[in-house]
């Protein structure tokens, strides 16, 4: 657990940069600095490792005060990764890697065979090891710098803006990546960033920091995006929160409908009585596999002879589909506003149809959470 | 073509090559003093240039002397020294380490400030120390523009160094003086041959040195801080 | 016990009264030879890098536009910069006797290791995007050179010249030893030949004071050739480590060698 008790940082020239600030950074977690520039969040990062020393207050580890430590010995046992990595441009990868483990006296074996575990675990190939930093992609680089933090195994990973460096879709496999990582790791991790969607995809808590240093919210995302503090929040936020927001709530309690499927090789006679009992507009054909086909309308299957395969008919696309399991209310909705027929399909984990949900009944369900958001909350951890 | 001639026929003469004032006596005196003034201009300029590079202290004045020390005429250096101790090696080497010391010093530091700050913050924030950073980090780092400091300074020295026969020591630049005076113009340019060979030789030695000294990932970088 | 400021004093007593001799000396010789030797250097050294930079423009201009001509053009500046300056002098006596060109045509030489690099690096530091417009914008080679390309290279290319002058002044003293050395007529015929100090002393300083004063003057003249980079100068952080290093590698690129 790292601690901040009434943090200030005030340089010679009278600028504020973090103004008494006080948080605590749960351990195994992941917590998000956010801000503006000038919010003193790379500052408030940079006090943890005795980058930077305030000038009031106390930064502790599990109840030490950081500056009971030589600074260099505090550090060793912190990971550090910064944006565009920093990495070593003269040695080669596995020797970026074994940086810390060779500072902390091990040997030049065991350092360069931790390197390799670790560019394994980060994703990389065996044969980057002898690579240079300048022959790697803008994310690899990245993903090398991922590895020289954790390289002597640290309980704290600071991340200071590590992705904002690279394209979006590069950013994107980054977080993902880190997010597993995290899963199996279970590192304190205290990560800046300027990117709302960043914090909320990556923290379990986000700290929202005002221009001045000062804290203006913690919370776990979906609160933030639920119950912004106050203006400012609300509009760092973005004002598409409630949308955002409803990431956080898993799809599978929707009231799927199965009775609106009929499989390829049914009649449209058969059809038409299906639509009559569901009293639907529209059905969901799928085929064999109960892999979805498309949408039938209802006017389309009363046009139709009564021996034609609904398969064979005019059939309008199904968009995109969600899974059940472990997508969100977000997706549901987004699959349900693509679809042609408004109605979102569900499907299992094997990608068979499972049910439709209508835009109707996902305005119900989101309603339901909107007074209640500690229930069902996803893990994106789990 | 016949200056060519006359050189070759400088050279091909055996006596040129014989006792003290051979020319492999020459050549030998003149790579003495041109790396006296080289080793002790670098034992000058390099812990220098590193020192205020690492701390940013002291560069503003350590570079200042250097530009002053690029201007100071090195006949006047050298006469100043020469009416102060007299003829002999030791002026030679004041008025050459004069010239040496500003390429070195302004290299080494402008190399070590060069070093990406990303690179040597992540340095720190990984737990280096200071010594550490300058060992491991930034001499590497700066060691391309640290050797064309040395090099740029040696092509120099080796060139100036003709002056040493001026108060009365040897190297090669006893052949062009004596051969002025004497107006033997083939032994001037013998002796002007002779120290551009050698300005060659330094060069290639400087060109292995780097494959040597330089790291493997800096190589196929450029050698100096594109802007 | 002596008192330690009373020791610095003793210490600098001899040196302040070397100053006052020598300051002295250099003020009752103004007329002759002190003043005409000086404006004698300011010829030879502003005449040399004049006729080097007339000289680099084009040849950096060609091994921009021709790439393959640069590693033989670089690889024979730089040759041309290790012949000891005192050789060449003595070589050119036999054709320019004791006229100027004996010192001049040697030290324009020598700028050409220093000026070359800098108008290739000057010229290759034009935004291609920069080039590309003015293409489109119907320029002619020429007129796209002289309009677009030089003014936009003039920082980089002063760079070059503040080093050449200051190596060029310090280094015309040389031309004394054939009787052609401005400033170095003083230190050498008043000063080693009579073994006096005074003169020695007088033709340093006035050799530095004019190289800092033609340092200064070119940073004048970069900033009036140069408007539209004024405000992003010294003041912006990081802008005068700019100049520093451009000047740092300048100064490193003489006798740097190309492909040997």
């Amino acid at each position: 657990m790292i601690t901040f008790e009434g943090v200030t940082k005030r340089y010679p020239d009278g600028t504020v940069a973090v103004d008494d600030l006080d948080l605590t950074v749960p351990s195994g977690h992941t917590t998000v600095l956010v801000g503006s520039s000038g919010s003193g969040k790379t500052t408030a990062l940079r006090m943890i490792n005795r980058m930077v020393e305030p000038t009031a207050g106390r930064v502790a580890i599990d109840g030490d005060d950081v500056r009971g430590q030589d600074p260099p010995v505090l550090r060793r046992s912190i990971g550090y990764v910064i944006q565009q990595a920093g990495l070593f441009p003269h040695r080669t990868v596995a020797d970026n890697i074994a940086t810390v483990p060779r500072l902390l006296g091990w040997s030049r074996r065991r350092a360069r065979s931790r390197a390799g575990e670790l560019l394994e675990l980060v994703g990389l190939e065996p044969e980057h090891a002898d690579r240079y930093p300048h022959q790697l992609s803008g994310g690899q680089q990245q993903r090398v710098g991922v590895a020289r933090a954790l390289a002597a195994d640290p309980p704290i990973l600071l991340m200071d803006e590590p992705f904002s460096a690279v394209d979006p879709v590069v950013r994107a496999g980054l977080q993902d990546e880190l997010l597993r990582l995290q899963d199996e790791l279970r590192k304190t991790v205290v990560f800046v960033t300027h990117d709302i969607d960043e914090a909320v995809k990556i923290g379990d808590s986000i700290a929202v920091l005002r221009p001045g240093g000062r804290l203006a919210q913690v919370d776990r995302p979906e609160r933030l995006l639920a119950d912004p503090a106050d203006d400012f929040v609300e509009a760092f936020v973005g004002y598409d929160r409630g949308v955002r927001r409803l990431s956080f709530f898993p799809a599978r309690d929707l009231p799927l409908r199965s009775d609106v499927i009929v499989t390829a090789g049914d009649t449209a006679a058969d059809a038409r009585d299906v639509a009559r009992r569901a009293k639907e507009p529209w059905l969901l054909v799928v085929d064999s596999r109960r892999r979805p086909l498309g949408w039938v309308a209802a006017e389309a299957l009363a046009a139709a002879a009564d021996e034609r395969d609904v398969a064979d008919l005019d059939l309008v696309g199904y968009g995109h589909v969600f899974t059940v399991s472990t997508d969100s209310l977000r997706a549901a909705l987004d699959a349900a506003v693509l679809s042609p027929a408004g109605r979102a399909v569900g499907v299992a984990d094997d990608g068979t149809a499972l049910g439709a949900v209508a835009q109707t009944e996902l305005g119900a369900a989101i309603w339901a959470v909107g007074g209640d958001e500690h229930t069902g909350a996803v893990s994106r951890h789990g | 073509m016949n200056v060519a001639a006359d050189v070759a026929s400088w050279f091909a003469q055996p006596e040129n090559w014989r006792g003290p004032g051979g020319i492999p006596v020459r050549f030998a005196e003149h790579v003495y003093y041109s790396l006296a003034a080289l080793a002790l201009a670098a034992a000058i300029a390099v812990p220098v240039g590193l020192l205020t590079g690492h701390t940013g202290r002291g560069g503003f004045l350590a570079i200042s002397l250097a530009n002053f020390a690029r201007a100071l005429p090195t006949i006047g250096v050298l006469t100043l020294v020469v009416l102060g101790m007299g003829l002999g090696l030791v002026p030679v080497l004041v008025a050459l380490v004069a010239l040496a010391v500003p390429p070195i010093l302004v290299n080494t530091y402008e190399g070590v400030r060069g070093v990406d700050p990303q690179v040597t913050d992540a340095a720190r924030g990984m737990g280096m120390r200071g010594r550490e950073v300058l060992a491991r980090l930034e001499v590497p780092l700066a060691m391309p523009l640290i050797l064309l400091g040395l090099r740029t300074a040696a092509v120099q020295v080796v060139s100036t160094a003709t002056i040493a026969a001026y108060v009365g020591i040897g190297g090669l630049g006893r052949f062009i003086v004596d051969g002025q005076s004497q107006q033997i113009i083939e032994q001037i340019l013998g002796g002007a041959l002779l120290v551009v060979l050698l300005a060659l030789a330094v060069t290639a030695l400087f060109a292995l040195l780097r494959r040597l000294v330089v790291a493997p990932g800096l190589r196929s970088r450029p050698a100096s801080p594109s802007s | 016990m002596a008192d330690p400021a009373h020791e610095v004093w003793a210490a600098a007593a001899p040196l302040w009264g070397w100053a006052v001799e020598s300051a002295r000396w250099g003020w009752q010789n103004l007329d002759d030879p002190v003043g005409p030797l000086l404006a004698e250097h300011v010829l030879l050294s502003y005449a040399s890098v004049l006729i080097g930079l007339v000289l680099a423009v084009p040849l950096g201009v060609l091994s921009v536009r021709y790439r393959v001509v640069y590693p033989p053009v670089l690889s024979g500046v730089n040759a041309l910069y290790a012949i000891p300056s005192l050789a060449l002098f003595f070589l050119l006596l036999p054709y320019t006797a004791f006229s100027p060109w004996t010192a001049i045509i040697p030290l324009a030489l020598y700028t050409l290791a220093i000026l070359v690099p800098n108008v290739v690096d000057g010229l290759n530091q034009v935004p291609d995007h920069v080039r590309q417009a003015a293409a489109a914008m119907g320029f002619s080679p020429l007129r796209r050179l002289l309009q677009v390309e030089l003014p936009v290279a003039v920082p980089v290319i002063i760079a070059g010249l503040r080093v050449a002058a200051v190596a060029t002044i310090s280094m015309v003293s040389v031309a004394s030893l054939v009787g052609l050395g401005g400033l170095g007529g003083v230190i050498l015929t008043y000063g080693f030949a009579r073994n006096f100090a005074a003169p020695v002393v007088v033709g340093i300083t006035l050799s530095v004071a004019l190289a800092f004063a033609t340092d200064g003057l070119l940073v004048l003249a970069q900033r009036a050739l140069t408007p539209w980079a004024r405000d992003r100068g010294p003041a912006r952080r990081g802008g005068r480590g700019l100049a520093v290093r451009r000047r740092a590698t300048a100064a490193a690129r003489a006798g740097e060698k190309g492909a040997l």
